[in-house]
């Protein structure tokens, strides 16, 4: 079998040099089993793997044993390919636990909702030998978004009247990009901070990973305008506020006094939201956005549209100047 | 509308047991009501499973749920002095993502002058992420009573 992978690699891509060569897999089933030097044959193409992918959390690596990291034979590109792995388990939000599910299916069909639309990650299925749906994803040169954000070398009230209409303009086309996937009777399902990445070069944001699915609710796009909401009072805050990190922010023993309860997420009730405490000249329409999301919150946006309607005055009100500045909007991170 | 005319909105819950327990006491034998119980049907979406044969089995799993409780509901209100031929129980399909669209679209259509909910009572961040179907409906019925029964 390794010869047979020796030969395919030294036809197709004679300039790698492998330190050991697989076996050849026509039928993914058994991800497990397929690692490093092994080629995976999907609808005439040849994937030689690289590694599992990893996902990081607090520090710690967590392999995705599914998802492999490869080399496209035919013209040496890179693709992650997403292998069958159907899993329920339950996610955690704050207190809550949610049955969740991992749905190859529903990311393909995404996949091909989506193509085209750089606004999420580019790629689409095939079927392996045993009908198993496997996902070719195109490689996101770039970072996520929240890390990009805090590395702007610059204080907070710089970084919010310079950096963040900017930003926050290109997030709003990332929260259409959302909305287009509600229109089409489809839920992204994992809007968190490492799921929106920034494209080198472009500037792009770009939504990655689709393929949660949970059981139906009466409000099927709750989570995900939740996640829209996290993911704001993150970019309007340009990190995370909580009880036990406010000094070693700078702030006073006043200010951390004067955080109460209804200041703090629905969900994450660590997580401080009422952000003008701290930034007294983040205007109050703009809080008033973010507080959607707090225990305070007696009404909740059941559409993105409703959020958009309520951010986008927000933006020019920061700086009504900027659009002139910086014409396009931010270029921080091109 | 016809003030006559009840729409008790089931699931499988308690609530709504004390739902119909609630509009039995209240019409008990009286002549000339009409008691419908409605049972909106959300079958669970393809992608949860693994294959076709495992998501069949759960949709009709849904089915026999629905005809159970509309069964046993139909039952609370006999027993509380409700004649058989005053109640309908009827299930049908969500027509779309909200199960509480489908409740005030039967109730405008069936001239219903009441619609009765159980409520489970959920938390802030629950009905964020989630919704509620009570709170739907007395936030958007319209040209009838909503009684939530809790």
């Amino acid at each position: 079998m390794s010869k047979q992978v020796k030969e395919l690699v030294r036809r197709l891509r004679p300039s790698l040099s492998l330190a050991e060569y697989g076996r050849l897999f026509t039928d993914t089933t058994a991800y497990m089993e397929i690692s490093y030097g092994d080629v995976i044959e999907i609808d005439n193409h040849h994937y030689l793997v690289l590694r599992d992918e990893v996902e990081r959390s607090f520090g710690i690596e967590d392999p995705k044993y599914w998802v492999k990291r490869c080399i496209l034979l035919e013209t040496g590109e890179r693709r992650i390919l997403k292998l069958v792995f159907h899993e329920k388990f339950m996610l955690k939000l704050g207190a809550l636990e949610i049955p969740c599910y991992r749905s190859p299916e529903k990311e393909a069909r995404i996949l091909d909702l989506v193509r085209g639309d750089l606004r999420f990650m580019q790629g689409y299925s095939r079927f392996d030998k045993k009908g198993n749906v496997v996902r070719i994803i195109e490689i996101i040169s770039g970072k996520r978004l929240d890390h990009a954000v805090f590395e702007i070398e610059t204080n907070h009230r710089d970084y919010f009247y310079n950096h963040l209409p900017g930003i926050l303009k290109k997030f709003m086309d990332s929260c259409r990009a959302i909305k287009f996937l509600h229109d089409h009777g489809e839920i992204h399902g994992d809007i968190r901070r490492d799921h929106l990445w920034i494209e080198h070069g472009t500037g792009r944001y770009r939504w990655i990973d689709f393929d949660y699915a949970y059981e139906f609710e009466e409000n099927p796009f709750g989570l995900d305008i939740f996640g829209l909401g996290s993911l704001l009072i993150y970019l309007v805050g340009k990190q995370i506020f909580t009880m036990s990190n406010l000094e070693s922010q700078g702030f006073s023993k006043e200010v951390a006094a004067s955080i109460s309860e209804e200041d703090f997420s629905l969900l994450y009730k660590n997580r401080i939201v009422n952000l003008k405490k701290l930034y007294p000249y983040i205007p109050k329409r703009l809080n008033l956005v973010l507080m959607h999301f707090s225990n305070k919150a007696e009404v909740f946006y059941e559409t993105v549209d409703e959020f958009l309607q309520d951010l986008e005055p927000c933006i020019d009100e920061i700086n009504p100047n900027y659009a002139l500045q910086t014409p396009g909007g931010d270029n921080s991170f091109e | 509308m016809n003030p006559k005319r009840l729409l008790i909105a089931a699931d499988a819950s308690e609530n709504a047991k004390r739902a119909a327990s609630y509009v039995g006491e209240i019409i008990g034998p009286r002549q000339g009501f009409n008691v419908t119980i409605l049972y909106v049907i959300r079958y669970p979406e393809r992608d949860l499973f693994p294959d076709d044969a495992s998501w069949q089995i759960k949709r009709d799993e849904e089915d026999q749920r629905a005809d159970n409780v509309l069964a046993d509901l139909k039952e609370v209100l006999k027993s509380r002095g409700i004649p058989s031929s005053s109640i309908d129980t009827e299930a049908r399909r969500a027509t779309g993502f909200s199960i509480a669209q489908t409740i005030l679209e039967y109730q405008k259509k069936n001239d219903f002058g009441t619609i009765v909910v159980g409520r489970r009572g959920v938390s802030k961040a629950e009905e964020f992420l989630f919704g509620s179907v009570s709170n739907k409906i007395v936030h958007y019925a319209k040209d009838c009573a909503v009684w939530v029964v809790e």
